[in-house]
């Protein structure tokens, strides 16, 4: 006994430290919500059909992970959302186009672009995955499938894009994915870029190789690594083609082989005089061909070549925008935007192989569809995969959440609106690519916009017109630097402050009018990492990306204006506590605490609660370091604490400091968002909605909803509506069975806006946060035996309403409606009367919640209050408001009251009719039930028989009235509060006459049948 | 004392101990409600339960006969509806927006429906029945660790369960219906496990996208009128 018992109490306190780690369960339904929106998607980077169907359509993104539609693009849904978001190539089998591969990790090698983890499998359309390998790979352009056997995978690796690496080539795999063997390799710098196999010989294998880098100032395509090679052996041996080709060096070759006709290929092929090639035999000649700006224009970025399946001569290329060719490739045509604008900057394109019109596009702005080859197009609005740089928020009612976005411009858009948050509601305000965007909180007509490279606009948000107000370079001054993602910031202690920053840092008191210089330059001013003209490789390639010794991100301290923090983009993190006249550079001393020199500073939080604590994110992946550094200073930066996790994953953009609770911290990176109750002692990945490894670029904590906000690079905007029970979590509580969490007053309402209507179609519509605050409760672990529910009394002890509580594992989340329950409704009738699904909202007073789980009571109280500001709603009408739907209420369940006894009577007529002998009591019972019908006739609509044709009874009158006082928030009108005795004494006459009925029948009848023995029958339930 | 902490190594062992193969999951979980061989007795079900939503309170009733015939009655407001399933044969009748005649179900849906007259369960025997399972290893639901079965029905709709690792009950599936080709995903979550007279353990309570059902009344093996599944 004493050993068992032993053995319990070793499983118990495993059992118990098991259970209290807080982790994204411990918040259960507090789920995000995703706002989109889809009017301006994200970039897609590989698109795959079902050839069988040609409905069933997989959609990979640069960040948002894979969609899948199985309705053509009419709808879609995430099938990736527990692994890497960004996709570089996806493969069907042909023969069994239930397994699926993706390849992690897009192709176009910009300086934004995200990494991946490797190759994924799934055997079920999606549904499941399984890490395959190329754990290292870090980019994946292309992925075929040997259509005879389909065990054969080829995989284009070009490989990391930030350093040298081995892992990267072509590589081959024979069992369907379970081992990779690499069959192309040149070396450490050069990648495969493209891949293609002959469909009729599918032994006959051409790839391209790429010789390509980025530095965090620079950027190179081309050098004597890349090249054109073919293999007629499945990729055991291989020559290089050259014959037509240009002089050697090359950059990215994009090529493709005609499906219909392989001996026929086009290529682009980036080199000093980069042009369109043509061959008619299998790459062994290539003949240059003229070719418009569009055919060869940004080769790195634009690799996408596609020959119609059926038509070797139709071929197409998506790049700036999109062009045919109906010879072959001898001539290529834009596309016209008859029908409608295309974004640019294409990079996917599927054909229906058996229906060659149906073209699908991937561009930097979402997907496209088109049923004519490519003439015109329809933009698919329901992918919300936005990439956002940076969001803020207003102080509005509801607020507005402004936010740049890769490719796309900056928008503003409200977090709810009636009918939930839909696309048509966000607004673009300012072009180009976006990046930040700042509200004027002194303003509300104002906001701060700009495109890449610091251009930024003052937005008039009524009128929608820019003003630039760029800070320009003044009289001995050096050229300003501005990044790509220059910052501009609004104070935090004084919200007048404008920042933004070039390697000078200005500050403007009025809009962006007049700015003062308010540093030095920042950075390290390195000239070596200002050579950005000389950018690109081959092709010339300098949009401002790759500028660099900027400042990167500016931070006012909340408690001292004065107080500024600075971090560029090369590793200086200065600060200034007397507003810009002397600046102190930490670099040398962060270094000491493992964070590498030369690092972007990618965020920087001073607390709102100590001046001297300071957090800051350090970005080194652009020198091929993927590691997240998180640093924390108590000392105003003399000494750093690099925080850690195993949790944690993928390079640091953003650190967020609770405004209330100074140990909760969230974590935003390249992959996951991660948050700390403990000061970062122990971090846990954020999940409920939100995908395991989202990119999470910014991060906003809204002041008086408690909202978090995110902005990730490829989901849009993801929000956790009041995170209060986070903030709320100790640790203590989280060891608890159940905890009720206290309620604020509750302001009585019926709410604002809905839940968020139904989802429209072919669009993206975003669910409402809920209008009236939900009652929360924890349990510790998921209820599997026994019932929870949530049973509302008043002050009297009555019980008023009880709802069905979830039991979920962590914080649940109970929506009531501040209503009673429901009145009982006559019941029966030709359709279903919706008066029973009303209910008047209860009074203003304090409330007991029992929350029953299982055999246990746990009680609370929550309080109602009316909203005294609400002039249009006064106190007085709220009492005549309940006092009238009261009297109605009453009235439906008289009612109810009579249409039972009328239906129990019918039963019983019913049951008995045809087993009685004496035909004097058969004709009074058919007599009596006949007086009863015509009653029940005159109580509720029993012959209407469609749903488009009225029936008005006495139930449908009252339930007119009813619905009319119940659901409003206003005090009845006259003629309502007229209309009340005129159904009372309709429902007295019924009442009256149901007992005249009775007095007449009931007693003859009944004795009738005990006459007869038949005894009166109860009802039947069940079979 | 070596032999205690032998004894509980053991102990410790058979707690941890890994299933390897969905057979063993299924095995597991037959297991712990009640065993194969008490569900092959099983050859009805009536079913008597309450779906309640916030503002609505609904009846439901329902009858299983093994392999013949189920009916399920959903009763709100004093109206009715019914669907009817049988091997050949379904109807649905939802007469609360003004409904008349009870509409013949599609081959599709039928077919799909199919493994709604198996009162054993679609796991016991469930090879026998035409069905495959696949292991797809364990997943996180709401902070509960569970086994992932794929269960690709002979009737053509596959079923995700979720199977709790520690008590073996299923707490969770996601059942993928077609209407006129197009997939639709219905996501139940099941609790309130109750072990009957009969030796089997069933769920009483399954938390729907709509409200929750929970089951008052559950009766085995009691006769069945099959005129219940004549429309």
């Amino acid at each position: 006994m004493r050993i068992i018992f032993s053995f319990l109490l070793i499983m118990t306190g495993i059992t118990a430290l098991s259970q209290t780690n807080i982790n994204s369960s411990t918040f259960g339904m507090m789920e995000a919500r995703w706002l989109g929106p889809g009017t301006m998607s994200g970039r897609i980077t590989a698109i795959e059909g079902v050839a069988q169907d040609g409905k069933t359509i997989y959609v990979g993104t640069a960040g948002g992970g894979i969609w899948k539609t199985t309705n053509a693009g009419a709808s879609f849904k995430p099938i990736f959302d527990k692994y890497c978001q960004s996709i570089g190539a996806i493969a069907i089998d042909p023969k069994n186009p239930k397994v699926i591969f993706a390849g992690t990790g897009e192709s176009n090698m910009r300086n934004s672009v995200s990494i991946g983890d490797g190759m994924y499998k799934s055997t079920d359309g999606g549904d499941n995955w399984t890490k395959i390998g190329l754990e290292k790979s870090e980019h994946i352009a292309k992925i075929v499938i040997n259509p005879n056997n389909t065990n054969i995978i080829y995989v284009a690796v070009p490989g990391p894009l930030w350093n040298s690496s081995k892992d990267r080539g072509l590589y081959k795999s024979t069992d369907a994915g379970k081992t990779f063997e690499k069959i192309l390799y040149h070396d450490e710098n050069t990648g495969c870029a493209d891949v293609a196999i002959d469909p009729m010989h599918p032994d006959t294998v051409y790839a391209s190789n790429w010789e390509f880098r980025r530095l965090p100032y620079a950027f190179n395509s081309g050098g004597k690594g890349s090249g054109m090679w073919k293999s007629v052996d499945g990729g055991k041996t291989w020559k290089e083609l050259t014959k037509g080709l240009p002089a050697k060096p090359f950059g990215r070759i994009a090529f493709a082989v005609a499906p219909s006709a392989p001996q026929n290929m086009v290529a682009i092929v980036e080199s000093n005089e980069t042009g369109l090639f043509i061959s008619a035999d299998g790459g062994e000649n290539w003949k240059k061909q003229s070719a418009t700006f569009n055919v060869v224009s940004r080769p790195f970025y634009f690799a996408t070549i596609v020959i119609d399946p059926k038509d070797p001569k139709r071929v197409y290329r998506p790049a700036l925008s999109f062009s045919y060719s109906s010879d072959g490739g001898y001539s290529f045509a834009d596309a016209s935007n008859e029908g409608g604008w295309v974004h640019s900057d294409h990079h996917a394109l599927w054909i229906n192989p058996n229906n060659t019109n149906q073209l699908y596009l991937g561009t930097d702005g979402g997907v496209y569809i088109s049923l004519d080859k490519g003439a015109t197009w329809n933009f698919v609005q329901s992918l919300p995969v936005g990439q956002f740089y940076h969001a803020a928020v207003d102080d509005k009612k509801p607020y507005n959440i402004y936010g740049g976005l890769q490719d796309n411009g900056s928008w503003v858009g409200p977090s709810a609106a009636s009918g939930g948050v839909s696309n048509g509601m966000w607004k673009s305000i300012n072009g180009g690519d976006g990046f930040w965007v700042q509200p004027d909180p002194t303003d509300p007509t104002i906001a701060y916009a700009e495109s890449q490279g610091g251009n930024i606009n003052r937005i008039n948000l009524t009128a929608t017109k820019a003003v630039n107000i760029k800070p320009q370079q003044a009289v001995n001054e050096e050229k300003l630097r501005w990044n790509w993602n220059t910052p501009i910031v609004v104070g935090v202690a004084n919200k007048k402050n404008l920042y933004m920053g070039s390697q000078y840092l200005y500050k403007s008191n009025d809009q962006g009018r007049n700015w003062t210089r308010i540093s030095p330059d920042l950075t390290t001013n390195d000239k070596k990492k200002q050579e950005q003209e000389n950018s690109g490789g081959l092709s010339a390639d300098n949009t401002s990306a790759e500028n660099h010794c900027t400042i990167f991100t500016i931070a006012e301290s909340p408690l001292d204006e004065k107080m500024i923090w600075a971090g560029t983009d090369d590793g200086n993190l200065q600060y200034t506590l007397d507003a810009g006249k002397t600046w102190t550079n930490v670099a040398a001393n962060y270094a000491k605490a493992g964070i590498p020199a030369q690092t972007w500073i990618s965020s920087i939080e001073p607390s709102k609660f100590d001046k001297k604590v300071v957090y800051a994110t350090f970005d080194n992946h652009m020198y091929g370091d993927h590691k997240p550094y998180l640093g924390k200073s108590t000392d105003m930066g003399k000494t750093w604490t690099l925080m850690n996790s195993a949790e944690f994953t993928g390079f640091a953009h953003k650190i967020k400091e609770d405004p209330i609770n100074k140990d909760l911290l969230f974590f935003g990176t390249e992959m996951g968002l991660f948050a700390t109750l403990d000061g970062g002692q122990n971090w846990f990945r954020m999940k409920n909605k939100i995908p395991d490894y989202v990119l999470a670029r910014d991060i906003q904590i809204h002041p008086r909803t408690h909202d978090l906000i995110i902005a990730t690079h490829g989901r849009g905007i993801l929000i956790v509506d009041d995170i209060s029970p986070i903030r709320n979590m100790k640790k203590e509580t989280a060891e608890q069975d159940v905890v009720i969490f206290p309620t604020a007053p509750i302001t009585l309402t019926m709410g604002q806006f809905g839940d968020g209507g139904f989802p429209s179609t072919g669009g993206w519509v975003a669910p409402n946060p809920p209008s009236i605050p939900p009652i929360k409760y924890y349990l510790k672990d998921r209820v599997s035996s026994g019932e929870v529910k949530m049973d509302i009394y008043d002050a009297a002890g009555k019980l008023i309403q009880s709802i069905p509580g979830s039991k979920r594992k962590g914080v649940n989340l109970v929506q009531w409606n501040l209503s009673m329950k429901p009145p009982k409704i006559a019941s029966g009738g030709a359709k279903l009367d919706f008066g029973g699904f009303l209910a008047p909202m209860v009074l203003p007073g304090d409330y007991t919640i029992k929350l029953k789980v299982g055999d246990s009571t746990y009680t609370s109280k929550v309080k109602l209050v009316h909203d005294p500001a609400d002039k249009n709603f006064t106190l007085e009408d709220r009492k005549l408001q309940y006092k009238t739907a009261m009297e109605v209420y009453k009235m439906h369940e008289q009612l109810a009251a009579v249409v039972d006894t009328i239906n129990a009577k019918q039963k019983l007529i019913k049951d008995n009719l045809s087993k009685v002998k004496d035909s004097t009591l058969k004709r009074t019972m058919i007599a009596y039930n006949d007086e009863l019908e015509k009653l029940r006739a005159e109580c509720l609509a029993t012959k209407q028989k469609s749903v488009f044709a009225d029936e008005k009874r006495l139930r449908e009158e009252i339930t007119e009235l009813y619905s009319g006082v119940s659901g409003q928030e206003a005090a009845p009108s006259n003629m309502q509060v007229q209309r009340v005795p005129v159904l009372q004494a309709e429902l007295k006459k019924k009442e009256q006459t149901n007992q005249q009925i009775l007095k007449k029948y009931d007693k003859q009848v009944t004795d009738g049948l005990k006459k007869e023995g038949l005894v009166p029958s109860g009802e039947k339930k069940g079979f | 004392m070596k032999r205690i902490v032998f004894s509980l190594f053991l102990l410790g062992a058979a707690f941890i101990t890994k299933a390897q193969t969905a057979d063993e999951v299924v095995n597991m979980h037959i297991q712990a409600i009640g065993g194969a061989e008490a569900w092959r007795k099983v050859n009805s079900v009536k079913l008597e339960g309450t779906l309640k939503g916030q503002g609505f309170e609904a009846n439901i009733n329902q009858v299983v006969l093994h392999g013949k015939g189920s009916r399920q009655e959903f009763t709100l407001m004093g109206m009715t509806g019914y669907t009817i399933i049988t091997p050949t044969n379904g109807w649905n009748f939802m007469p609360f927006q003004g409904q008349t005649a009870p509409e013949a179900m599609t081959g599709e849906t039928l077919a799909e429906s199919q493994d709604q007259l198996d009162a054993q369960g679609v796991l016991v025997d469930y090879a026998a029945k035409g069905h495959t399972i696949e292991l797809l290893g364990k997943d996180d639901v709401d902070g509960t660790e569970c086994y992932k079965l794929k269960v690709n029905k002979k009737g053509g709709s596959p079923e995700t369960m979720f199977i709790d690792t520690k008590t073996h009950y299923l707490i969770k599936s996601i059942s993928i219906t077609k209407a006129n080709g197009q997939e639709q995903e219905v996501s139940t979550n099941f609790s309130n496990y109750e072990k009957l007279a009969e030796g089997i353990v069933v769920a009483k309570s399954f938390t729907l996208p709509y409200g929750e059902l929970n089951i008052t009344k559950i009766s085995i093996n009691d006769p069945v009128d099959e005129s219940a599944f004549k429309n």
